[in-house]
């Protein structure tokens, strides 16, 4: 009998691979089935993505224009900064040299989006640099630039040629973070295709409603050990604050700061652990 | 070969295009479609064949503990395939109101075991509604499908050397 055989199976993968975790042969042959799937992701999402690009764009035709002269004058000034900042770099290592000070500097992978995740019930999405580049699991993954860099998630699952990021917004995601004028702390936790939820340390913060309130990482540590995520990465804005001075906890929705529908470059920022602060 | 060849190519799908074409920010389900499709052409045996291979093909991509696809769509597979056979409707929808009615309990099965096993299930609102739309999204894209799928089954048939 075909069907008892297979739900048999099924039955005991299940159980394997919930025994099993993160190290079970079951892993190591879904990391293959991974890899051997995403050269085809990339190129499928390379023939895709300017086609959803065209039509997302198409409602925004009347500001291109505007959008495009912005960039152009953007991209002059960035030229001039980089030049100047080539002479300081220069100044900055001749001054190492001097003082035999070694600066830590965040290395960063920069890669592309080449699929979500397979499920409706998953908020991830895969990319693609993995072991090859130096990628491993827990890495942060930001967006914009490695100065002023937006929350994209964590690694959670690496092959040698691709890898997959959880979301903030995965239900099992929780970043710790705080309020950037009050500096007060929180976790802010996936809520799927919902706001992000940040459950305050402290109850009854009082919020000015004409000033939207950002959140960043707190980057804290645990035994000396730094978390995952190193500090001043901008998670979101509140979106909405339920201050009651009287509650026992309280807690704000923030709107993610990264349009994750529209997201295909990220950055993986290498030796986050180590290296934050 | 025809069976891989169309389990990967709805694999891509999944990840790559309907993630950018979603209802209501739902996406469909094609595996359960695919397996929907072949069960109910194929019969109840070949139904949970296809439904295995393609679930656990779509469990290697996840981080659910793997299997539960496996397990769905085995089951829905052979319920399907079984089902079929005493349905005497020559409607043309009838393929479409399967997949929309397998993907349905499909899902809700799923998340009833991924929930068992200690995932998150989240409110129960947004399962009820990816539960909906993934029916009416996979009843909508069935007929769009169906012609490849149906070729693909033809394709098993004649290559087919050893019979389960």
């Amino acid at each position: 009998m075909i069907v008892v055989t297979l739900v048999a199976a099924s039955l005991a993968i299940i159980s394997l691979d919930y025994r099993a975790g993160s190290q079970g042969p079951l892993e190591a042959a879904g990391r293959a089935v991974s890899s051997a799937i995403a050269p085809l992701q990339r190129a499928v999402s390379s023939v895709v993505q300017p086609i959803g690009n065209f039509f997302t764009s198409l409602g925004d035709l009347p500001r291109l224009a505007a959008r495009n002269e912005e960039l152009e004058r953007q991209i002059r000034e960035l030229k001039i900064q980089a030049q100047l900042n080539v002479e300081l770099q220069r100044q900055i290592d001749s001054l190492e040299q001097l003082v035999g000070l070694k600066v830590i500097r965040q290395r960063s992978v920069a890669a592309r989006v080449i699929g979500s995740g397979v499920s409706n019930f998953d908020w991830t999405i895969t990319i693609d640099q993995g072991s090859n580049a130096g990628v491993t699991v827990d890495m942060p993954v930001v967006t914009g630039t490695a100065a002023a860099a937006e929350l994209v998630g964590r690694v959670v699952r690496v092959t040698p040629v691709s890898a997959d990021v959880e979301l903030i917004i995965d239900r099992s995601s929780a970043v710790a973070g705080q309020l950037s004028t009050s500096h007060e702390a929180g976790i802010v936790l996936g809520q799927g295709d919902r706001d992000l939820r940040m459950d305050l340390l402290k109850a009854g913060i009082r919020f000015d409603p004409h000033e939207p309130e950002s959140v960043i990482t707190l980057g804290y540590e645990v035994n000396g050990q730094p978390g995952i995520y190193p500090p001043g990465l901008l998670i979101g804005t509140v979106s909405r604050a339920y201050s009651d001075p009287d509650a026992v906890d309280s807690f704000v929705t923030v709107r993610p700061a990264v349009d994750f529908s529209t997201l295909q470059h990220v950055l993986v920022l290498k030796g986050g652990r180590k290296d934050s602060l | 070969m025809v069976l891989v060849a169309v389990i990967v190519t709805a694999l891509l799908l999944q990840t790559t295009v309907f993630p950018e074409l979603t209802l209501l920010g739902v996406r469909p389900e094609l595996l359960y479609l695919v397996t929907v499709v072949f069960a109910a052409l194929q019969g109840p045996a070949e139904g949970a064949v296809v439904g295995f291979i393609g679930g656990l093909a779509q469990d290697f991509l996840l981080n659910t503990p793997k299997g539960i696809t496996a397990l769905t769509l085995t089951m829905l597979g052979y319920t399907v395939g079984l089902a079929r056979q005493y349905i005497t409707s020559p409607s043309p929808l009838l393929p479409a109101v399967l997949v929309a009615l397998g993907t349905a309990g499909g899902v809700a099965f799923h998340q009833t075991v991924a929930f068992l096993l200690g995932e998150d299930p989240g409110p129960f609102s947004y399962l009820a509604k990816v539960i909906l739309l993934t029916a009416i999204y996979g009843a909508i894209l069935t007929p769009i499908f169906y012609p490849a799928l149906r070729r693909a089954v033809a394709a098993t048939h004649a290559g087919r050397v050893v019979r389960f």
